[in-house]
């Protein structure tokens, strides 16, 4: 199975280090989001993987082709690395007007070969009739289509994409995150996405990178990722709502009893060697109930006082107090039943596979 | 890029290029260049004193031989003796001091045998017309007066009519109170052009130029005695490159005879004997 | 009007202006996009002419080209001509006298493109020479015509570096400003006078044609 296998290290003058360890499918369609706050060094090596930044040491090969040894002084540059790159302000060439920016890349072929080409892809990116607009004349999503045909009308083998919404407007982004989506199903080439917005992370990919502070945190599937952090940051940066110090007082084959404060949990993990862990539960894997007989003689039932309701769109977010502080995330739909004043208490759930332990202290 | 770009390309590299080599190559690049087949030339590097009078002298010789075209440079004698002590392409130096044309035949650049003197300069104190200095009565004292701000001078670093200025102004002990006012001229042309134009009030400038047709009615003068500096000897010779040796001694030696002689005289230059 | 000096004077400054242009334009490009920390080194070179008194250059140019310098016996020795007096050693003092106003603002104009748009290039399979013609060239013309406009008419202007390598000789050396100091020195204002309007008339219309050029231009 043909893969893209990367290890490399960036040396910066102050000190400062990134230090990537990855590899991935190098055939057939697969997203992967690098995942990390500003300046965690996500872009630095999308830029590596694009052949723009040349790491100090290590390799990176696509399937048997070797972009990158350091150690054998072999250092590909971008174009001849058959790669699609996608900038976070597009690069749209101000002096080439839509058609002429799509067809920059396919100057070897015949003029009415390009010129059929270039009209297919302005079809099947919604861009007909914007031919012989220039970049300055057209909108933020359009321009970003037209950058991906661009990118795409030379059928890469890898596609790299570098905060591919953050230029959009907070209204549109929503919007395009979607059609981004669709869009990118149709091509049948690995992408890499950079992204410091966790949302876009889980609309868009499949698999997750996360970085931090030039380190790779933790690799898998986003929905992995997303429910079994490895550690606190990684879990603070995917978003889980409640975390807590907990003891760990009773284990078996199956399950894990930590206590957290009075409260005592039943979790399903068996991973924690320690004592002293953090518990992890998306908001989303709460569940509340109208009456308390539905939960009666299940584990982790618990009474849970309101302390605050806040509408987030379509879902509502509650703040309860149950012992220990707990988030809960609820479609609206599923609250109609539900007495949800400040201060009423309402039974909540929490199932054993949610409960998520992680060690207390970070060890990488 | 379009076809029509790269091609535009190529089209200005090969302009380029064609410019570069016809820049370089037909072009008036060296003196020997310059004249045509048939017409031969002496090229003359001559002290600025000599501006008007070897102009009149040039065109009474063309008359005598017409197959003759001289190109004149006037300038300091002092900074053609460096350009010449680095091979400049004149053919014959008429310098404003001797020793320079000396020091070239001894240095083995110019021709021993065709040094000599041509004439003796001599310097004036000059003032514009409608200046309050009157200069024929003040004579030299004419630089003290408070009316001269600015007193013209050639350097005399480099100009043989400056150096004769400074040591007249000094035996005749005006030289220390006019320091601070002194302007220097490149050349001797340079000075009178500062006094003729206002921009210094008096000037010592040599007798030619005062004499010469376009400062005759300009101006007054006081002769200065030729006793207050020393002999202002003016040599000339012949480089040991020059081209067309022929016409150049043509040259020479009509400004030894009678024609050029007469036309010296007219500007106010002492003859040596014949 | 001295319509020798004023030919002669048209030639030295196109041709400096063409020869700058070939070898500014990729020193400007390597200034604009080296992260070697000693470029500052080059950089002071380079602008070098624009503090220096223009005597000095010309001296310093006279004696490494001298008959007796290594560099003017070679020179002399391979095409048998001299560089002092000669229209060749004002041209390679033009040239070295205008070295920076090609330079700095070829510079300026090379680094005004937005790095992104080269590595766009890059990316979508262009070579580093087919991405300097395609996408750096026509983004940064106007800058560079300024350049070149500000380099010719420099160049006319030209005086102290001329007169000191050149030597002031009719027809070779006696560049258009030469001529014009020749004629006041001899007190001949009238020729002095007509020689330099035609001169700030030539430069006034060269400049017009550039900047009304140059404001048309590309639609961004």
């Amino acid at each position: 199975m043909k893969e893209l296998a990367a290890q490399f290290e960036m040396h910066y003058p102050r000190g400062a280090k990134i230090a990537a360890e990855f590899s991935r499918p190098a055939t057939g369609f697969s997203i992967t989001a690098v995942f990390g706050p500003s300046g965690c060094g996500k872009t630095t090596v999308l830029r590596c993987l694009a052949g723009l930044e040349r790491p100090q040491k290590g390799t990176i090969a696509f399937g048997s082709d070797v972009w990158f040894d350091g150690k054998q002084g072999i250092y590909r540059s971008p174009r001849e690395r058959n790669i699609g790159f996608l900038f976070q302000e597009y690069a749209l060439f101000p002096h080439l007007n839509v058609a002429q920016n799509i067809g920059y890349g396919l100057r070897r072929q015949k003029a009415p070969e390009r010129q059929q080409f270039v009209h297919e892809l302005l079809n099947r990116f919604g861009l007909s009739g914007l031919a012989d607009r220039y970049p300055n004349q057209i909108s933020g999503g359009q321009q970003q289509r037209v950058a991906l045909a661009r990118t795409l009308a030379l059928r890469p083998s890898l596609l790299l994409l570098d905060e591919p919404l953050s230029a959009l407007d907070t209204m549109l982004r929503e919007q395009m995150r979607l059609e981004l989506r669709h869009l990118l199903t149709d091509v049948a080439v690995p992408m890499f996405l950079v992204t410091h917005d966790r949302h876009e992370a889980m609309a868009l990919a499949d698999h997750l990178i996360v970085m931090d502070e030039g380190r790779i945190l933790q690799s898998g599937p986003v929905q992995e990722v997303f429910a079994r952090p490895n550690d606190e940051r990684v879990a603070r940066m995917v978003g889980v709502e409640t975390l807590h110090k907990g003891r760990v007082v009773e284990r078996s084959n199956a399950t894990t009893t930590v206590a957290v404060g009075s409260v005592r949990l039943i979790s399903l993990a068996n991973n924690p060697i320690e004592e002293d862990v953090l518990i992890c539960i998306r908001a989303e894997d709460v569940e509340i109930a109208p009456a308390a007989k539905a939960f009666d003689d299940r584990p982790n039932c618990l009474a849970a006082t309101i302390r605050h309701v806040v509408s987030d769109g379509a879902m509502l977010r509650l703040d309860l107090d149950c012992g220990f502080a707990l988030s809960a995330l609820l479609p609206r739909w599923a609250t109609s039943s539900l007495n949800l004043e400040v201060g009423s208490v309402v039974p909540a759930h929490i199932p054993e596979e949610a409960v998520h332990l992680i060690p207390q202290f970070a060890t990488n | 890029m379009s076809v029509a770009k790269s091609f535009g390309w190529c089209m200005f590299t090969l302009a380029s290029i064609f410019i570069v080599l016809v820049g370089c190559r037909q072009q008036t690049t060296q003196l020997s260049d310059v004249r045509g087949l048939s017409q031969k030339q002496v090229s003359v590097a001559a002290a600025a004193d000599l501006k008007f009078a070897f102009d009149e002298l040039i065109a009474e010789f063309h008359q005598v031989h017409p197959d003759i075209k001289v190109q004149v440079t006037y300038g300091s004698s002092g900074n053609f003796f460096a350009q010449l002590t680095n091979e400049a392409p004149f053919n014959i130096f008429f310098s404003a001091d001797a020793a320079y044309p000396r020091q070239l035949a001894e240095k083995g650049l110019a021709d021993q045998e065709s040094l000599f003197l041509y004439a003796v300069g001599q310097i004036v104190v000059w003032v514009p017309n409608g200046s309050s200095i009157d200069v024929e009565s003040l004579g030299m004292q004419a630089v003290l007066d408070p009316a001269a701000k600015k007193v013209a001078i050639a350097n005399p670093q480099h100009a043989p009519y400056g150096r004769a200025a400074e040591a007249a102004m000094k035996s005749l002990g005006t030289y220390e109170q006019v320091q601070g006012r002194l302007v220097l001229g490149e050349n001797i042309a340079q000075t009178a052009q500062f006094v003729e134009s206002g921009a210094a009030d008096v000037g010592i400038i040599a007798l030619s130029l005062a004499l010469a047709p376009a400062l005759r009615d300009k101006g007054k003068y006081w002769l200065i005695p030729i006793d207050a500096y020393p002999s202002m000897e003016q040599g000339s010779v012949i480089m040991n490159w020059a081209i067309d040796r022929e016409a150049t001694d043509l040259f020479r030696t009509f400004v030894a005879g009678p024609g050029g002689r007469k036309v010296l005289k007219q500007y106010g230059f002492i003859l040596p004997a014949e | 009007m001295d319509s020798t000096a004023l030919w002669l004077t048209l030639r030295l400054a196109a041709l400096t202006t063409t020869i700058l242009l070939a070898v500014g334009l990729p020193l400007a490009w390597w200034l604009a996009t080296t992260r070697w920390s000693g470029r500052f080194l080059v950089e002071a070179v380079v602008s070098l002419p624009l503090v220096l008194p223009p005597t000095v250059l010309g001296f310093y140019i006279l004696m490494a080209t001298g008959p007796n310098s290594p560099l003017g016996a070679a020179y002399e020795s391979t095409t048998g001509g001299r560089l002092p007096f000669t229209f060749q050693g004002i041209l390679l003092a033009s040239i070295l006298y205008n070295l920076p106003f090609a330079v700095r603002p070829f510079t300026a104009a090379l680094m005004g493109v937005d790095r992104r748009l080269i590595e766009a290039s890059w990316c979508l399979g262009e070579s580093r020479l087919s991405t300097f013609f395609r996408v750096v060239l026509p983004l940064s013309w106007p800058g560079i015509l300024t350049g070149l406009v500000l380099t010719f008419a420099h160049c006319v202007g030209e005086f102290g570096v001329v007169l000191m390598v050149g030597g002031n000789i009719p027809g070779v050396t006696r560049t258009l400003s030469i001529s014009i100091y020749d004629n006041v020195q001899a007190l001949n204002y009238a020729a002095a006078g007509q020689t330099a309007f035609w001169l700030v008339l030539f430069s006034f219309l060269v400049l017009c044609i550039t900047y009304a050029l140059g404001r048309r231009g590309i639609p961004f």
